[in-house]
């Protein structure tokens, strides 16, 4: 359960993801940028079930706030964490 | 009684060290399972001495002793072609080799024929129950050597424990330890341990018995080869290993109901499979992220409430599949290596195995080529079955 007003970023652990790349996204949980502790919350899921739905991307397969994000990369994750962060900020 | 134990199983398992600067093990332990008959026999042998020539004469001996057991031989008669085959010490005068066995029969009896290694020990409730039906031979042309033949009553959760005698001479001569560890110094260990963990395995028994007498060595130098088997009666344990979606969607339900099993443990390996257990139990999982720094190069383990572990699919039974096949798996990964540490420590294993293909799987950009859940399911029968002793069932959804 993600506390109140935490950003949520599930990675996927299931075989296709981990195989093309959600390692270095868990990864993100140890080296976590500054300004995202207490605000970001990282963790681990089974297979999102996207990854045979022909309707999103690619794996690996992030859950960021409960959207989708295809081909995420640690660059693309950032920056969705980010924009969400300014927006709260606002 | 026969009833009652026609439930049990016998776990028999050894733990061995070898005297250290050596190659070979100066001891032996062999076992056998008759299944037709349900009897389990166990030899533990000590060669006199140590490294080659000790560990020949000790395999020569339980190999003779396992034969002759096995095809209820008269003891005394059997005791004797051992001694006769194997040469005598210069010195001592006896021959070279000492064994204990133990030949259990679920539902009959159970016997320990002894000698000259250190007393066996019939743990039940912390006690180390004194023997009340011992017959000694001796043999009129080996005087020196006595047989001892007990007849043992063994009831559900009793253990019996057999060392050679480098257990009990650990640390002989040594500052604290004058005569070494001695029987009741392994027995009162013993007790401790069992007390602390009253279920531990034979296996995990056999094993921290032999690496305590071990560190009572002098410089953890291993002084003479250590052997301790332990046979424990019980209940079966069994793990269940669920793994892949059902080909149909409508057992969903009866295939997740599976997971729900007090009578042992389960594992789910596979996303999807984790995905619907849960949906249909209503629990979820839990994975540990803090884990990632010890996955080594499989998805990190997680937990589901009620259910047990949850790992990955294919890649980490793959894994677990290859760690069966070498024995070596300390340095495998964390989920592989709790699911087989699980599987070590049961008796049966049940595979509940979903056959629906995973499209994702036939992915062309995946860098790996990612095995059939089948294939793999058959590769960890194998090796449970052949290697490990292990009980193994698979059933197909
Ligand atoms: S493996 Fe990641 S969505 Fe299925």
């Amino acid at each position: 359960m993600s506390e109140q007003g935490m950003i949520k970023v599930e990675v996927c652990c299931g075989t296709t993801c981990y195989l093309l790349g959600a390692q270095s996204l868990l990864a993100l949980e140890k080296s976590m940028p500054a300004p995202w502790i207490g605000k970001v919350e990282i963790v681990a899921m089974p297979c999102l079930e996207v990854c045979t739905n022909d309707n999103y991307s690619h794996a690996p397969f992030v859950r960021i706030n409960g959207e989708i994000v295809g081909d995420a990369t640690v660059d693309l994750i950032s920056k969705k964490v980010n924009d969400l962060l300014e927006r709260h900020a606002q | 009684m026969a009833m009652e134990n026609d439930k049990l199983f016998v776990e028999l398992e050894a733990s061995q060290w070898i005297k250290t600067g050596q190659a070979a093990c100066g001891d032996d332990f062999r076992c056998v399972r008759i299944p037709n008959e349900k009897r389990t026999i166990a030899v533990l042998s000590d060669g006199l001495g140590s490294g080659i020539k000790a560990n020949l004469m000790a395999s020569m001996t339980s190999t003779m002793a396992l034969e002759f057991v096995r095809s209820n031989m008269d003891i005394l008669q059997s005791a004797e072609i051992i001694m006769d085959s194997l040469p005598v010490c210069e010195i001592r005068k006896i021959s070279y080799a000492t064994f204990t066995v133990f030949d259990m029969q679920l539902g009959g009896k159970t016997r320990v024929v002894e000698m000259d290694n250190p007393p066996f020990i019939h743990l039940r409730n912390l006690i180390d129950l004194p023997k009340n039906n011992v017959k000694e031979l001796v043999s009129e042309r080996w005087p020196d050597r006595k047989m001892r033949i007990t007849e043992v009553a063994m009831a559900p959760g009793d253990r019996l424990i057999a060392f050679s005698d480098g257990v009990t001479q650990a640390g002989l001569g040594c500052p604290g330890w004058k005569f070494g560890w001695r029987r009741d110094g392994a027995l009162n260990f013993i007790k401790r341990t069992v007390e602390k963990n009253p279920e531990i395995s034979a296996r995990d028994l056999a094993s921290v018995i032999a690496a305590e007498a071990m560190s009572i060595h002098p410089e953890r130098k291993c002084m003479d080869d250590i052997t301790c088997m332990v046979l424990y009666l019980r209940h079966p344990r069994v793990l269940r290993v669920i793994t892949g979606p059902p080909f149909r969607k409508e057992t969903d339900r009866e295939y997740a109901n599976l997971a729900v099993f007090p009578e042992g443990k389960v594992v789910l390996c596979g996303g999807t499979t984790a995905n619907i257990v849960s949906r249909e139990l209503r629990t979820r999982v839990d994975i540990d992220i803090k884990m990632v720094s010890r996955s080594g190069n499989l998805p990190p383990p997680g937990y589901m409430r009620g259910v047990g572990l949850v790992t990955e699919g294919i890649l980490t039974l793959t894994q677990v599949a290859a760690d069966l096949e070498s024995g070596d798996w300390q340095n495998s990964a964390a989920a592989a290596k709790e699911i087989v540490n699980l599987m070590m420590d049961s008796d049966i294993v049940e595979f509940i195995v979903g056959t629906k293909i995973n499209e994702a799987h036939q992915d062309p950009t995946l860098p790996v080529d990612l095995e059939m859940r089948r294939n793999v399911i058959k590769r960890l029968q194998a090796s449970l079955e052949n290697k490990y002793r292990k009980n193994v069932t698979i059933r197909y959804f």
